[in-house]
């Protein structure tokens, strides 16, 4: 039996007595990309907020790599990466600039930094770009640069949020690539996104979040074959079969 | 033993700071703008001489004595004399173009020549104007000078008449005698400035410094908010840092940004002014480090507790009109009463206090103890209230 890298249990959450997240509960195993799939507001960034340590449950807990995001919190803090879904990092620095910041800040010493900053943009593809600005990139590398910031530090767990919205097929495939390499290296991933197929290729198990809480969790095949034939549903299919065809926002 | 990595809240202040010098527009703003303040405080109190025009109608033309009057008067520091016909004074005094205007009546020099008193006339509108009194002071100085002369001369020729000496060598000795008089005076006046110098710049330029300094408010408020929006706050939070190292961070990156934006403004006036000495200039920028790290930890509580960057920036202007209103900036406060109780909640009050012991009034240092322990508390408490107010905020930790 694969051994659980995160687990997560009972956690709750509301703003203004209005519940974000409502008795959510899963695990990920070591060298898993675990999908986390839901409508607008259904509580999968406050979900994944939660797991990354920047927000405190109300109750309930996570544990990563065994550390208790509520006890080890700067242990956690250690061992994750996050992509978030928005872009974060300073567009009037460059790339490389981006990187060695941020690796900094996780822990590396000047030249770690400088080596894995290098080693991640090539990873990429950006390494001839490695001192232009970000502000002067296209959409698709921004999202890369915004991925491979996540990737300073080594982290064992990393938290993807929706990390192709909005970018162009070649970016998108090349971030594809990069995170199933990155799993083939044993790194644990929890995933979000909106593009189904995206999960149906790189998950090896979902769970679809709404209203605050895991409304189903499996395979994306066996997810598939709740509905019909595997090979003639897809989990967009399912997606909207178990979260209703009204608007989410 | 609490060991605090001092490393990474550097790299943050380094960040930042490069960030700055990339942004040429921010770059060239804020160091254009104590070099901007300092030429208002020039343009207001740089000139700090007299400097006026008299406006004279002289009617005895060709005159003698009337001509040396004009000549003297124009000779004065600061009097520029601007003749003028009948015709044209009348009109601009109509017109209150003039509030004062000097008249020579005609004859004047021939009555004089005769040994008859002479009479100058002046023209005003009200009181003249500041400028048109002391002009008119200047004018009678000028005018009782000569009048003393024109007494020596003629007690010493009357006393000499009949003697066998010339009249020009009278004339020629008198004279010198008068010449040496005018300088090297037998009564002059010396100025001894006790506790510091009077000249309004010495009070403005601690007000000015002060307020200066408290524009790091806005900025540092807004310093974390634009973190927050640009989403790079969540993300330093995941890694290894500790919500005090990034605090750490912007408070030494606009405490470095404070100081080199002071050093220009306090640099200009050392060196256009000359209103320090090297130890008082020292001790100056000592006393507005402490300054701007109690000013900008009330900018991280700010920043801590707002959502937006107009929230912050609103919140920041209003702290400072207050502190300034309370801090004696523009006008004085009372040494009693309700507002002499408010201003002690004011920043203001304790730095343009320290300042002005120090630039105003010769004070050192140690004269200013309180006031730079009251600002390194408020510096201290204010960075443990903006974590502690981060900590409970919406978002925070």
């Amino acid at each position: 039996m694969a051994e659980a890298f995160l687990v997560a249990k009972d956690l709750h959450k509301s703003f203004n007595h209005i519940k974000a997240v409502d008795g959510v509960s899963f695990t990920i195993d070591k060298g898993e990309i675990f999908g986390l799939l839901g409508p607008n507001g259904a509580g999968k960034t406050t979900t994944i907020r939660m797991l990354s340590t920047v927000l405190e449950p109300d109750s309930g807990d996570v544990t990563i790599g065994g550390y208790s995001v509520r006890r080890d919190a700067d242990a956690v803090r250690s061992i994750i990466g996050v992509c978030p879904q928005e872009l974060a990092l300073y567009e009037e620095l460059s790339a490389i600039d981006n990187l060695v910041f941020f690796g900094r800040m996780a822990g590396l010493s000047g030249r770690e930094a400088r080596e894995q900053a290098m080693s991640h943009l090539k990873l990429l593809g950006l390494v001839e770009r490695a001192k232009g600005r970000v502000d002067k990139f296209s959409g698709g590398m921004k999202r890369r640069v915004n991925l491979a910031i996540s990737l300073m530090g080594h982290p064992q767990l990393l938290f993807l949020d929706e990390p192709t919205v909005g970018i162009d097929p070649q970016s998108r495939n090349n971030i594809y690539e990069t995170i199933e390499g990155l799993r083939d290296k044993g790194m644990t991933i929890l995933y979000t996104t909106h593009y189904m197929e995206e999960a149906d290729r790189l998950c090896k198990r979902v769970a679809i979040v709404d209203g605050g809480q895991i409304i189903t969790m499996d395979t994306p095949r066996n997810l598939r074959s709740q509905i019909g034939p595997p090979e003639q549903v897809t989990l967009e299919d399912v997606f909207l079969h178990l979260t209703g065809r009204s608007l989410r926002d | 033993m609490i060991r605090v990595d001092i490393v990474r809240p550097l790299l943050i202040a380094l960040l930042q700071v490069r960030i700055y010098l990339r942004d040429k527009a921010e770059l060239a703003f804020s160091l254009l703008l104590p070099i901007a303040i300092f030429a208002l405080s020039y343009g207001a109190f740089g000139e700090l001489q007299f400097r006026g025009t008299a406006y004279v109608v002289n009617e005895d033309q060709g005159g003698a004595y009337s001509t040396e009057f004009v000549d003297r008067l124009d000779e004065v520091d600061g009097v520029k004399v601007d003749l003028l016909s009948m015709v044209k004074a009348d009109s601009k005094l109509d017109r209150a173009d003039l509030l004062m205007v000097l008249y020579i009546p005609e004859g004047f020099s021939d009555k004089l020549a005769a040994g008859e008193p002479a009479q100058l006339v002046f023209k005003q509108r009200g009181n003249g104007g500041d400028e048109g009194q002391i002009v008119a002071s200047i004018v009678r100085g000028v005018a009782s000078e000569m009048a003393q002369e024109f007494q020596v001369r003629s007690q010493v020729g009357e006393a000499l008449a009949g003697s066998d000496i010339e009249q020009s060598v009278i004339d020629i000795t008198v004279e010198e005698l008068l010449d040496r008089e005018r300088g090297n005076p037998t009564v002059t006046v010396e100025e001894d400035i006790v506790g510091g110098d009077t000249d309004p710049v010495y009070e403005f330029l601690p007000g000015i410094v002060t307020m200066f300094v408290l524009f790091a408010i806005t900025l540092t408020a807004r310093v974390l908010v634009e973190e927050r929006k640009k989403g790079t706050l969540e993300r330093l939070l995941t890694t290894r840092l500790s919500v005090g190292q990034i605090f750490l961070g912007k408070f030494l990156v606009n405490l470095s940004r404070g100081f080199i934006q002071t050093l220009i403004l306090l640099g200009l006036a050392y060196a256009v002014f000359q209103m320090f000495t090297p130890l008082s200039f020292i001790e100056s920028l000592v006393l507005a480090v402490i300054f701007i790290a109690a000013v900008s930890s009330l900018g991280l509580i700010i920043g801590s507790i707002a959502r937006t960057e107009d929230q912050a920036t609103w919140i920041a202007v209003f702290v400072t009109m207050v502190m300034v209103m309370l801090g004696g900036t523009f006008f004085e406060i009372p040494e009693s009463g309700v507002l002499h109780i408010l201003s002690k909640v004011s920043v203001n009050t304790y730095a343009n206090d320290a300042f002005k012991t120090i630039i105003a009034e010769g004070g050192s240092l140690a004269d200013v103890g309180l006031q730079m322990g009251v600002l390194a508390g408020v510096a201290v408490v204010g960075l443990y209230l903006g974590r502690s107010l981060f900590r409970i905020m919406p978002g925070g930790r």
